[in-house]
Protein backbone atom coordinates (compact mmCIF):
# COMPACT_ATOMS: atom_id res chain seq x y z
CA UNK A 1 0.00 0.00 0.00
CA UNK A 2 3.05 2.09 0.36
CA UNK A 3 3.86 1.90 -3.31
CA UNK A 4 0.62 3.06 -4.49
CA UNK A 5 0.51 6.00 -2.01
CA UNK A 6 3.84 7.06 -2.79
CA UNK A 7 2.86 6.63 -6.99
CA UNK A 8 -0.24 8.78 -6.41
CA UNK A 9 1.55 11.35 -4.68
CA UNK A 10 4.26 11.75 -7.43
CA UNK A 11 1.14 11.62 -10.00
CA UNK A 12 -0.42 14.63 -8.22
CA UNK A 13 3.03 16.57 -7.89
CA UNK A 14 4.09 15.98 -11.43
CA UNK A 15 0.37 17.32 -12.40
CA UNK A 16 1.10 20.05 -9.91
CA UNK A 17 4.00 20.74 -11.92
CA UNK A 18 2.63 20.95 -15.45
CA UNK A 19 -0.59 23.02 -14.02
CA UNK A 20 2.46 25.91 -12.70
CA UNK A 21 3.96 25.79 -16.02
CA UNK A 22 1.66 25.70 -18.39
CA UNK A 23 -1.63 26.18 -16.10
CA UNK A 24 -1.18 30.35 -16.62
CA UNK A 25 0.49 30.08 -20.33
CA UNK A 26 -3.25 29.46 -21.80
CA UNK A 27 -4.86 32.31 -20.10
CA UNK A 28 -1.66 34.28 -21.67
CA UNK A 29 -2.80 33.00 -25.41
CA UNK A 30 -6.34 34.02 -24.75
CA UNK A 31 -4.75 37.36 -23.75
CA UNK A 32 -2.64 38.12 -26.79
CA UNK A 33 -6.38 37.62 -29.01
CA UNK A 34 -8.47 39.49 -27.03
CA UNK A 35 -8.12 42.71 -25.27
CA UNK A 36 -8.94 41.15 -21.42
CA UNK A 37 -7.12 41.67 -18.55
CA UNK A 38 -4.94 38.85 -17.36
CA UNK A 39 -5.08 40.53 -13.60
CA UNK A 40 -8.02 38.65 -12.56
CA UNK A 41 -6.66 35.78 -13.53
CA UNK A 42 -3.70 36.19 -11.32
CA UNK A 43 -5.94 36.50 -8.64
CA UNK A 44 -7.76 33.13 -8.65
CA UNK A 45 -4.79 30.60 -8.01
CA UNK A 46 -5.16 27.57 -5.77
CA UNK A 47 -4.11 27.80 -2.57
CA UNK A 48 -0.85 26.10 -2.39
CA UNK A 49 0.12 26.98 -5.37
CA UNK A 50 0.45 30.29 -4.97
CA UNK A 51 2.90 30.24 -1.97
CA UNK A 52 4.48 28.07 -4.54
CA UNK A 53 4.49 30.63 -7.15
CA UNK A 54 5.45 33.20 -4.29
CA UNK A 55 8.46 31.29 -3.58
CA UNK A 56 9.89 30.74 -6.90
CA UNK A 57 8.59 33.40 -9.13
CA UNK A 58 9.79 36.81 -7.96
CA UNK A 59 8.72 38.55 -10.64
CA UNK A 60 6.20 36.25 -12.02
CA UNK A 61 3.27 38.38 -13.79
CA UNK A 62 5.19 41.34 -14.21
CA UNK A 63 5.35 41.59 -18.84
CA UNK A 64 8.58 44.17 -18.45
CA UNK A 65 10.51 41.95 -16.66
CA UNK A 66 14.26 42.05 -17.20
CA UNK A 67 15.79 39.32 -19.62
CA UNK A 68 18.19 37.81 -17.30
CA UNK A 69 19.37 34.34 -17.68
CA UNK A 70 21.29 34.11 -15.31
CA UNK A 71 19.17 33.08 -12.13
CA UNK A 72 20.75 34.85 -8.61
CA UNK A 73 20.29 32.80 -5.66
CA UNK A 74 19.26 34.94 -3.23
CA UNK A 75 21.07 33.36 -0.04
CA UNK A 76 24.01 31.03 -0.66
CA UNK A 77 24.47 28.55 2.19
CA UNK A 78 27.92 28.02 4.32
CA UNK A 79 29.50 25.11 2.51
CA UNK A 80 32.10 24.99 4.94
CA UNK A 81 29.45 23.44 7.03
CA UNK A 82 29.87 19.70 7.74
CA UNK A 83 26.21 18.61 7.33
CA UNK A 84 25.90 20.33 3.78
CA UNK A 85 29.41 18.50 2.93
CA UNK A 86 28.14 15.14 3.53
CA UNK A 87 24.77 15.84 1.62
CA UNK A 88 26.56 16.26 -1.93
CA UNK A 89 29.62 14.18 -1.13
CA UNK A 90 27.94 11.46 -3.32
CA UNK A 91 28.21 13.80 -6.32
CA UNK A 92 31.74 13.88 -6.54
CA UNK A 93 33.64 10.89 -7.54
CA UNK A 94 35.44 10.72 -4.18
CA UNK A 95 32.74 9.72 -2.69
CA UNK A 96 30.06 6.28 -2.82
CA UNK A 97 29.37 5.44 -5.86
CA UNK A 98 27.24 3.02 -5.73
CA UNK A 99 24.76 5.47 -3.95
CA UNK A 100 25.53 7.58 -6.77
CA UNK A 101 24.50 4.81 -9.33
CA UNK A 102 20.66 4.39 -7.63
CA UNK A 103 20.15 8.19 -8.00
CA UNK A 104 20.56 8.40 -11.34
CA UNK A 105 17.50 5.61 -11.44
CA UNK B 1 3.00 33.68 -43.92
CA UNK B 2 -0.59 34.50 -43.28
CA UNK B 3 -1.90 37.50 -41.36
CA UNK B 4 -3.51 35.32 -39.07
CA UNK B 5 -0.42 33.60 -37.94
CA UNK B 6 1.03 36.65 -36.49
CA UNK B 7 1.47 37.11 -32.59
CA UNK B 8 0.91 39.96 -30.58
CA UNK B 9 2.76 39.75 -27.72
CA UNK B 10 3.01 42.74 -24.87
CA UNK B 11 5.73 43.39 -22.54
CA UNK B 12 9.45 43.13 -23.10
CA UNK B 13 10.16 40.11 -20.67
CA UNK B 14 12.29 37.93 -23.03
CA UNK B 15 13.09 39.60 -25.50
CA UNK B 16 15.85 37.57 -27.09
CA UNK B 17 13.36 34.52 -26.59
CA UNK B 18 10.38 36.12 -28.24
CA UNK B 19 12.72 37.17 -31.06
CA UNK B 20 14.64 34.10 -31.44
CA UNK B 21 11.58 31.87 -31.94
CA UNK B 22 9.88 34.56 -34.28
CA UNK B 23 12.61 33.44 -36.53
CA UNK B 24 12.98 30.18 -36.64
CA UNK B 25 9.43 29.54 -37.24
CA UNK B 26 9.09 32.47 -39.39
CA UNK B 27 6.00 34.27 -37.53
CA UNK B 28 5.42 37.99 -37.51
CA UNK B 29 5.23 39.55 -34.08
CA UNK B 30 4.14 42.54 -32.66
CA UNK B 31 5.48 42.92 -28.93
CA UNK B 32 3.64 46.28 -27.48
CA UNK B 33 3.83 48.06 -24.03
CA UNK B 34 7.34 48.08 -23.81
CA UNK B 35 7.74 49.91 -20.26
CA UNK B 36 5.20 52.27 -21.33
CA UNK B 37 6.26 55.55 -19.32
CA UNK B 38 9.58 54.60 -18.87
CA UNK B 39 10.70 54.79 -22.14
CA UNK B 40 10.51 52.07 -23.85
CA UNK B 41 13.07 50.07 -25.61
CA UNK B 42 16.66 50.07 -23.61
CA UNK B 43 19.51 50.80 -25.29
CA UNK B 44 20.67 46.85 -25.15
CA UNK B 45 17.25 45.69 -27.05
CA UNK B 46 18.06 48.30 -29.61
CA UNK B 47 21.53 46.78 -29.69
CA UNK B 48 20.12 43.80 -30.10
CA UNK B 49 17.56 44.38 -33.11
CA UNK B 50 20.40 46.38 -35.11
CA UNK B 51 22.54 43.03 -34.47
CA UNK B 52 19.50 40.53 -35.94
CA UNK B 53 19.47 43.32 -38.56
CA UNK B 54 22.89 42.21 -39.26
CA UNK B 55 22.51 38.31 -39.41
CA UNK B 56 19.68 38.34 -41.42
CA UNK B 57 17.62 38.74 -45.01
CA UNK B 58 14.48 40.28 -46.13
CA UNK B 59 13.21 41.09 -43.05
CA UNK B 60 11.73 43.90 -41.33
CA UNK B 61 12.31 45.58 -38.00
CA UNK B 62 9.78 48.66 -37.36
CA UNK B 63 10.13 50.20 -34.08
CA UNK B 64 8.02 53.38 -33.32
CA UNK B 65 8.81 57.08 -32.19
CA UNK B 66 8.42 55.84 -28.32
CA UNK B 67 10.12 52.83 -28.69
CA UNK B 68 7.46 51.32 -26.85
CA UNK B 69 6.02 48.77 -30.46
CA UNK B 70 8.20 46.84 -31.75
CA UNK B 71 6.74 44.99 -35.30
CA UNK B 72 8.75 42.33 -36.41
CA UNK B 73 8.89 40.17 -39.87
CA UNK B 74 11.14 37.70 -39.74
CA UNK B 75 13.12 36.96 -43.19
CA UNK B 76 16.46 34.42 -43.65
CA UNK B 77 19.41 34.16 -41.42
CA UNK B 78 22.37 34.65 -43.78
CA UNK B 79 24.96 34.63 -41.13
CA UNK B 80 28.39 35.47 -42.83
CA UNK B 81 31.67 36.24 -42.47
CA UNK B 82 34.01 39.58 -41.02
CA UNK B 83 30.91 40.36 -39.43
CA UNK B 84 31.39 42.89 -36.50
CA UNK B 85 28.90 44.60 -33.83
CA UNK B 86 29.07 46.64 -30.97
CA UNK B 87 27.20 45.93 -28.11
CA UNK B 88 27.30 48.51 -26.11
CA UNK B 89 28.21 48.96 -22.30
CA UNK B 90 24.55 48.27 -21.37
CA UNK B 91 24.83 44.65 -20.88
CA UNK B 92 27.55 42.23 -21.35
CA UNK B 93 28.07 40.21 -24.71
CA UNK B 94 26.70 37.42 -22.82
CA UNK B 95 23.30 39.00 -23.65
CA UNK B 96 23.68 38.93 -27.62
CA UNK B 97 25.90 35.60 -27.57
CA UNK B 98 22.57 33.26 -26.37
CA UNK B 99 20.20 34.41 -29.23
CA UNK B 100 22.91 34.36 -31.90
CA UNK B 101 24.29 31.01 -31.32
CA UNK B 102 20.93 29.81 -31.92
CA UNK B 103 20.37 31.58 -34.64
CA UNK B 104 23.58 30.64 -36.28
CA UNK B 105 22.87 26.93 -36.23
CA UNK B 106 19.92 27.87 -38.58
CA UNK B 107 21.99 30.28 -40.58
CA UNK B 108 22.54 30.32 -44.63
CA UNK B 109 26.11 30.10 -44.16
CA UNK B 110 28.72 29.76 -41.44
CA UNK B 111 28.55 32.80 -38.84
CA UNK B 112 31.55 34.68 -37.79
CA UNK B 113 31.00 37.39 -35.67
CA UNK B 114 33.29 39.88 -33.92
CA UNK B 115 31.17 41.47 -30.75
CA UNK B 116 33.35 43.93 -28.71
CA UNK B 117 31.74 45.10 -25.33
CA UNK B 118 31.83 43.72 -21.76
CA UNK B 119 33.19 40.81 -21.57
CA UNK B 120 32.51 39.95 -17.82
CA UNK B 121 29.16 41.24 -15.78
CA UNK B 122 27.15 40.36 -13.09
CA UNK B 123 23.84 40.00 -15.06
CA UNK B 124 24.84 38.10 -17.96
CA UNK B 125 26.79 34.81 -18.24
CA UNK B 126 30.85 35.72 -18.74
CA UNK B 127 32.06 34.24 -22.04
CA UNK B 128 34.20 32.03 -20.30
CA UNK B 129 31.05 29.69 -19.11
CA UNK B 130 29.86 30.22 -23.31
CA UNK B 131 33.18 28.86 -24.16
CA UNK B 132 33.13 25.93 -21.54
CA UNK B 133 29.86 25.16 -21.36
CA UNK B 134 27.78 26.01 -23.52
CA UNK B 135 29.50 25.17 -26.79
CA UNK B 136 30.07 21.93 -25.58
CA UNK B 137 26.00 21.47 -24.81
CA UNK B 138 25.78 21.99 -27.82
CA UNK B 139 27.33 18.89 -29.00
CA UNK B 140 24.63 16.89 -27.52
CA UNK B 141 22.52 18.09 -30.03
CA UNK B 142 24.85 17.26 -33.08
CA UNK B 143 25.82 20.19 -33.70
CA UNK B 144 29.43 19.70 -35.90
CA UNK B 145 32.25 20.74 -33.59
CA UNK B 146 34.67 22.40 -36.12
CA UNK B 147 33.63 26.07 -36.70
CA UNK B 148 32.20 26.19 -33.66
CA UNK B 149 34.58 28.59 -31.29
CA UNK B 150 34.32 31.52 -29.32
CA UNK B 151 37.86 33.48 -28.82
CA UNK B 152 38.32 36.05 -26.32
CA UNK B 153 40.86 38.49 -27.55
CA UNK B 154 40.30 40.48 -24.65
CA UNK B 155 38.53 41.45 -21.58
CA UNK B 156 36.82 44.11 -20.13
CA UNK B 157 34.73 44.83 -17.27
CA UNK B 158 31.55 47.43 -16.73
CA UNK B 159 31.58 50.23 -16.60
CA UNK B 160 33.47 50.83 -19.89
CA UNK B 161 33.62 47.45 -21.69
CA UNK B 162 35.91 47.52 -24.24
CA UNK B 163 36.65 43.68 -24.40
CA UNK B 164 36.61 41.86 -27.63
CA UNK B 165 35.77 38.21 -28.51
CA UNK B 166 35.45 36.44 -32.19
CA UNK B 167 32.38 34.09 -32.11
CA UNK B 168 32.45 31.35 -34.99
CA UNK B 169 29.10 29.62 -35.31
CA UNK B 170 28.36 26.70 -37.93
CA UNK B 171 25.06 25.65 -39.71
CA UNK B 172 23.31 22.40 -39.22
CA UNK B 173 22.66 20.51 -42.27
CA UNK B 174 19.46 19.75 -41.70
CA UNK B 175 17.88 19.07 -38.32
CA UNK B 176 19.38 19.45 -34.75
CA UNK B 177 19.42 15.16 -33.09
CA UNK B 178 17.31 14.75 -30.19
CA UNK B 179 18.79 13.70 -26.90
CA UNK B 180 18.51 11.33 -24.54
CA UNK B 181 20.28 13.46 -21.59
CA UNK B 182 19.40 12.19 -18.11
CA UNK B 183 22.32 11.03 -16.85
CA UNK B 184 24.32 12.95 -14.50
CA UNK B 185 27.29 11.70 -13.52
CA UNK B 186 29.50 12.41 -10.51
CA UNK B 187 31.81 15.34 -10.86
CA UNK B 188 35.03 14.10 -11.71
CA UNK B 189 36.97 17.47 -11.97
CA UNK B 190 36.71 21.21 -11.41
CA UNK B 191 38.26 23.67 -13.92
CA UNK B 192 37.88 27.90 -14.15
CA UNK B 193 39.72 30.68 -15.29
CA UNK B 194 39.68 34.01 -12.93
CA UNK B 195 40.53 37.04 -14.89
CA UNK B 196 41.31 40.88 -13.96
CA UNK B 197 41.51 43.85 -15.80
CA UNK B 198 43.21 46.59 -15.12
CA UNK B 199 44.37 45.40 -11.28
CA UNK B 200 47.14 43.97 -9.63
CA UNK B 201 47.68 40.50 -10.81
CA UNK B 202 48.15 39.19 -7.32
CA UNK B 203 44.19 39.36 -7.08
CA UNK B 204 43.37 36.37 -9.35
CA UNK B 205 45.63 33.94 -7.51
CA UNK B 206 43.58 34.99 -4.66
CA UNK B 207 40.35 34.10 -5.81
CA UNK B 208 42.21 30.75 -7.15
CA UNK B 209 43.37 30.24 -3.54
CA UNK B 210 40.03 31.10 -1.58
CA UNK B 211 38.01 29.05 -4.35
CA UNK B 212 39.81 26.03 -3.79
CA UNK B 213 39.93 25.97 -0.13
CA UNK B 214 36.58 25.60 -0.38
CA UNK B 215 36.70 23.01 -3.24
CA UNK B 216 39.18 20.74 -2.10
CA UNK B 217 37.13 19.63 0.73
CA UNK B 218 35.48 17.35 -2.45
CA UNK B 219 37.44 17.20 -5.03
CA UNK B 220 41.65 17.33 -5.34
CA UNK B 221 41.30 17.93 -9.06
CA UNK B 222 40.73 21.93 -9.26
CA UNK B 223 42.60 23.74 -11.59
CA UNK B 224 41.75 27.32 -12.36
CA UNK B 225 43.26 29.30 -14.96
CA UNK B 226 44.25 32.75 -14.61
CA UNK B 227 44.37 35.61 -17.36
CA UNK B 228 45.51 38.38 -16.56
CA UNK B 229 45.07 41.38 -18.79
CA UNK B 230 46.86 44.61 -18.01
CA UNK B 231 44.93 46.99 -20.43
CA UNK B 232 41.52 46.91 -20.07
CA UNK B 233 39.33 50.20 -20.27
CA UNK B 234 38.26 49.24 -16.57
CA UNK B 235 38.85 47.56 -13.33
CA UNK B 236 37.67 44.53 -12.98
CA UNK B 237 38.00 40.57 -11.74
CA UNK B 238 35.98 37.78 -11.68
CA UNK B 239 35.83 34.24 -11.91
CA UNK B 240 34.15 31.31 -13.62
CA UNK B 241 34.12 27.55 -12.68
CA UNK B 242 33.25 24.70 -13.96
CA UNK B 243 32.64 21.26 -12.33
CA UNK B 244 32.77 17.99 -14.97
CA UNK B 245 31.13 14.83 -14.70
CA UNK B 246 31.89 11.17 -15.46
CA UNK B 247 29.24 11.60 -18.04
CA UNK B 248 30.16 14.71 -19.52
CA UNK B 249 27.61 17.37 -18.24
CA UNK B 250 29.45 20.46 -17.39
CA UNK B 251 28.22 23.05 -14.54
CA UNK B 252 29.09 26.06 -14.48
CA UNK B 253 28.97 29.36 -12.20
CA UNK B 254 30.61 32.84 -12.58
CA UNK B 255 31.30 35.75 -9.98
CA UNK B 256 32.41 39.14 -11.36
CA UNK B 257 33.50 42.21 -9.22
CA UNK B 258 33.65 45.69 -11.04
CA UNK B 259 32.14 49.30 -10.63
CA UNK B 260 28.56 49.00 -11.48
CA UNK B 261 27.78 49.80 -14.92
CA UNK B 262 26.01 53.08 -16.71
CA UNK B 263 22.49 52.20 -15.74
CA UNK B 264 23.27 51.44 -11.94
CA UNK B 265 25.26 54.25 -12.22
CA UNK B 266 23.26 57.56 -12.58
CA UNK B 267 21.05 56.24 -9.34
CA UNK B 268 24.18 56.57 -7.25
CA UNK B 269 27.00 58.64 -7.43
CA UNK B 270 29.27 57.28 -4.91
CA UNK B 271 31.55 54.41 -6.09
CA UNK B 272 30.31 51.34 -3.75
CA UNK B 273 32.69 48.97 -1.64
CA UNK B 274 33.79 46.28 -4.02
CA UNK B 275 33.52 42.92 -2.71
CA UNK B 276 37.17 41.45 -1.52
CA UNK B 277 38.77 38.54 -4.33
CA UNK B 278 38.92 36.16 -1.20
CA UNK B 279 34.97 36.38 -0.67
CA UNK B 280 34.47 36.15 -4.76
CA UNK B 281 36.64 33.15 -4.56
CA UNK B 282 34.28 31.55 -1.87
CA UNK B 283 31.09 33.12 -3.07
CA UNK B 284 31.62 31.34 -6.58
CA UNK B 285 32.53 28.27 -4.64
CA UNK B 286 29.64 28.17 -3.14
CA UNK B 287 27.83 29.05 -5.96
CA UNK B 288 29.07 26.06 -7.78
CA UNK B 289 28.44 23.90 -4.72
CA UNK B 290 24.76 24.66 -4.97
CA UNK B 291 24.57 23.77 -8.15
CA UNK B 292 25.58 20.28 -8.15
CA UNK B 293 23.29 20.15 -5.22
CA UNK B 294 20.78 21.12 -7.65
CA UNK B 295 21.54 18.32 -9.73
CA UNK B 296 20.59 17.86 -13.24
CA UNK B 297 22.40 17.92 -16.74
CA UNK B 298 23.00 21.56 -17.39
CA UNK B 299 23.19 24.32 -14.56
CA UNK B 300 20.32 26.86 -13.65
CA UNK B 301 22.18 29.06 -16.20
CA UNK B 302 21.14 26.71 -19.13
CA UNK B 303 18.21 25.22 -18.17
CA UNK B 304 16.10 27.85 -20.79
CA UNK B 305 18.24 27.11 -23.92
CA UNK B 306 18.20 22.75 -23.22
CA UNK B 307 14.55 23.13 -23.38
CA UNK B 308 14.59 25.61 -26.33
CA UNK B 309 16.95 23.41 -28.36
CA UNK B 310 14.86 20.07 -27.38
CA UNK B 311 12.18 21.86 -28.99
CA UNK B 312 13.65 22.05 -32.16
CA UNK B 313 14.76 18.72 -32.41
CA UNK B 314 13.33 16.45 -35.31
CA UNK B 315 9.82 14.70 -34.13
CA UNK B 316 11.63 12.42 -31.37
CA UNK B 317 11.36 12.00 -28.06
CA UNK B 318 14.10 14.20 -26.05
CA UNK B 319 14.12 13.20 -22.68
CA UNK B 320 16.60 15.73 -20.22
CA UNK B 321 17.05 15.84 -16.39
CA UNK B 322 17.09 19.13 -14.66
CA UNK B 323 17.68 20.25 -11.28
CA UNK B 324 14.68 22.82 -9.97
CA UNK B 325 13.45 25.23 -12.43
CA UNK B 326 14.48 28.39 -12.56
CA UNK B 327 11.50 31.31 -13.48
CA UNK B 328 13.49 31.77 -16.71
CA UNK B 329 12.76 28.06 -17.75
CA UNK B 330 9.07 28.44 -16.90
CA UNK B 331 9.10 31.11 -19.18
CA UNK B 332 10.95 29.71 -21.91
CA UNK B 333 8.97 26.68 -21.49
CA UNK B 334 5.80 28.82 -22.12
CA UNK B 335 7.31 30.83 -24.77
CA UNK B 336 8.59 27.20 -26.64
CA UNK B 337 4.71 26.52 -26.28
CA UNK B 338 3.76 29.52 -27.54
CA UNK B 339 5.97 29.24 -30.65
CA UNK B 340 6.47 25.70 -31.21
CA UNK B 341 3.46 24.24 -29.78
CA UNK B 342 5.69 21.68 -28.38
CA UNK B 343 4.76 20.74 -24.67
CA UNK B 344 6.65 19.15 -22.12
CA UNK B 345 5.97 16.39 -19.72
CA UNK B 346 7.13 17.45 -16.44
CA UNK B 347 7.98 14.93 -14.06
CA UNK B 348 9.50 15.68 -10.84
CA UNK B 349 11.94 12.73 -9.15
CA UNK B 350 11.53 12.38 -5.29
CA UNK B 351 14.55 10.38 -5.05
CA UNK B 352 16.82 12.74 -6.47
CA UNK B 353 15.19 16.16 -6.18
CA UNK B 354 15.27 16.76 -9.95
CA UNK B 355 12.73 17.17 -12.84
CA UNK B 356 12.53 15.40 -15.82
CA UNK B 357 11.44 16.92 -18.88
CA UNK B 358 9.89 14.93 -21.96
CA UNK B 359 9.30 16.48 -25.27
CA UNK B 360 8.56 15.75 -29.14
CA UNK B 361 10.49 18.21 -31.25
CA UNK B 362 8.63 20.55 -33.64
CA UNK B 363 11.50 19.46 -36.06
CA UNK B 364 12.36 23.10 -37.18
CA UNK B 365 14.51 22.67 -40.54
CA UNK B 366 17.49 24.66 -41.49
CA UNK B 367 15.74 25.79 -44.80
CA UNK B 368 18.31 29.40 -45.09
CA UNK B 369 21.24 26.92 -46.14
CA UNK B 370 21.64 26.82 -49.26
CA UNK B 371 22.03 22.87 -51.33
CA UNK B 372 24.92 22.72 -53.26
Amino acid sequence: WKKSLLARTLARRSASLMQLVYGQASAELDNDSGEEDSSDEEIFVPKGQKKQVKNELPSFDDIDAEDYSKFLKVELRDWSNEDLIKSIRDRFVTGDWSKASVRGR
Amino acid sequence: MGREKSRRLSGCRDFRQRLVLATLTSTPITIKDIRAGEGGLRPHEMSLLRLLDKVSDQHVIDVNDTGTKVGYRPGVVVGGKGLEHDCGVHRGIGYFIEPLLVLGLFARSPLSIRLKGITNDTKDPSVDAFRMVTLHMLKHFGVPLDGLELKIESRGSPPRGGGEVLLRVPNINNTLKAVNWIDEGMVKRIRGVAFSTNVSPQIVSRIFYAARGLFNKFIPDVHIFTDHRAGGLSAGYGVSVVAETTTGCLISADATVSYPNVDEMSEESEKPELMSPEDLGEQVASMLLEEVAQGGVVDSIHQGLLFMLCALCPPDVSKVRVGQLTPRAIESLRNIKEFLDVKFIIKPDPNSNTVTLKCVGAGVKNLARKIS
